[in-house]
C-alpha cells in the first residue's frame, strides 16, 4: 500500500513538472537576461529542496543521538542522499546559466563556493558512512558529522546577504524583482520538486531498512 | 515608430536570431543537466533495489537450508 501511495505521488511530481514546464515554455522572455533567465523555474526549486533535505537531516542526526534509534540515522542518510542529488542539479543547472549571462562555467564567489563545499561536505558524510563498519560506531559519527555539515547551509542560504557576491541578489524576498504573475509556476515548479524529494527519500529510506534486515539475517546466519 | 523600424538592418535580425538560439541552446542544457542527474539519481536507487531483493531471497533461502 505504501509503495502505491508513493508511485502515485512520483507521477503526481512528475505530471505537474511536465505541465509546468510546457506553460513556462509559453511565458515571455525576461528583459535583461532573455529566455534563459527561465533556468531559475528549476534552479531555485532544486536548492530549495536540497535545504529542506539538509534540514531534515540535522534534525534526524539530532534525533538520533538523544534516542540511539537507528530509523534516524537512516532517515538522515536517506535524506541526504536525495539532497545530495538535488544539489548537484542545482550546481550544474546554476553553472550553465552563469555560462550564458556571465560568460564564465564558475566564479569562486561567496554563494557557489559555499554551496560547492555544502555538497562536499555532505559528500563526505556519504564516504564516511562507508568507511565504518560497526553500526552504532557508524550512525553516532555520520550524526556527529552531518550536524557539523549543517553549519555550511545558513552561510549558503545569506551568502547574497552577507557578502556582496557575483551571484544575483535573491528575486523572491527583500525587494526582489521577480515578475509577480510568474510565482504561480515558479511555486507549482517548487511543490513538484518537493514532492519529488520525498518519493526519493521514502524509497531510500526502506532501502536502508531493507539493508538494516540483510545485516541481521547475515548476523544470523554467521551464529548458526 | 516607422523611423525606428527602417533603421533596423538585417544584421540586427541576423544578431538577434542567433542571441535567440543561444539562449534556448543553454535553456536546453539547464534542463536537460537537472533531468539527467535526477533520473541517473532514480536508476541508482532501482539498481540497489534490485540488489538488496536478491540479496535478502538468497539470505532467507540459506537460513531456511541451514534450519
Amino acid at each position: 500500500m505504501r509503495d502505491k501511495i508513493v508511485y502515485v505521488l512520483g507521477c503526481i511530481a512528475l505530471a505537474i513538472l511536465a505541465w509546468n514546464t510546457y506553460t513556462i515554455a509559453f511565458l515571455p522572455e525576461e528583459t535583461r537576461q532573455g529566455v534563459v533567465f527561465k533556468i531559475i523555474f528549476y534552479h531555485v526549486p532544486v536548492a530549495l529542496t536540497a535545504m529542506c533535505c539538509s534540514m531534515v537531516a540535522l534534525v534526524a542526526s539530532v534525533l538520533f543521538l538523544i534516542t540511539k534509534r537507528f530509523i534516524f540515522d537512516a532517515l538522515a542518510v536517506a535524506v541526504t542522499e536525495v539532497g545530495l542529488a538535488f544539489l548537484a542539479a542545482n550546481l550544474v543547472t546554476g553553472s550553465i546559466w552563469g555560462r550564458q549571462i556571465w560568460g564564465i562555467w564558475w566564479t569562486w564567489d561567496a554563494r557557489l563556493t559555499s554551496a560547492l563545499v555544502c555538497w562536499l561536505l555532505y559528500a563526505g558524510y556519504l564516504m564516511l558512512r562507508k568507511a565504518i563498519e560497526e553500526p552504532t560506531q557508524r550512525a553516532t559519527f555520520a550524526a556527529v558529522f552531518s550536524i557539523f555539515a549543517f553549519m555550511d547551509v545558513p552561510i549558503v542560504i545569506f551568502s547574497i546577504k552577507w557578502w556582496r557576491t557575483q551571484h544575483p541578489a535573491p528575486v523572491f524576498w527583500s525587494g526582489g524583482s521577480f515578475p509577480p504573475d510568474w510565482t504561480r509556476h515558479f511555486l507549482w515548479n517548487m511543490l513538484a520538486m518537493v514532492l519529488l524529494g520525498v518519493v526519493m527519500t521514502t524509497v531510500r529510506f526502506g532501502q536502508e531498512q531493507v539493508q538494516r534486515e540483510i545485516d541481521s539475517l547475515r548476523r544470523e546466519a554467521h551464529a548458526l | 515608430m516607422l523611423l525606428l523600424l527602417a533603421q533596423i538592418t538585417t544584421d540586427d535580425l541576423q544578431r538577434e536570431a542567433l542571441r535567440l538560439q543561444h539562449d534556448y541552446q543553454f535553456l536546453t542544457y539547464g534542463l536537460v543537466a537537472a533531468w539527467v542527474i535526477l533520473a541517473a539519481y532514480v536508476m541508482m536507487m532501482v539498481g540497489r533495489e534490485k540488489k538488496l531483493k536478491k540479496e535478502i531471497a538468497n539470505l532467507r533461502a540459506m537460513l531456511e537450508d541451514r534450519r
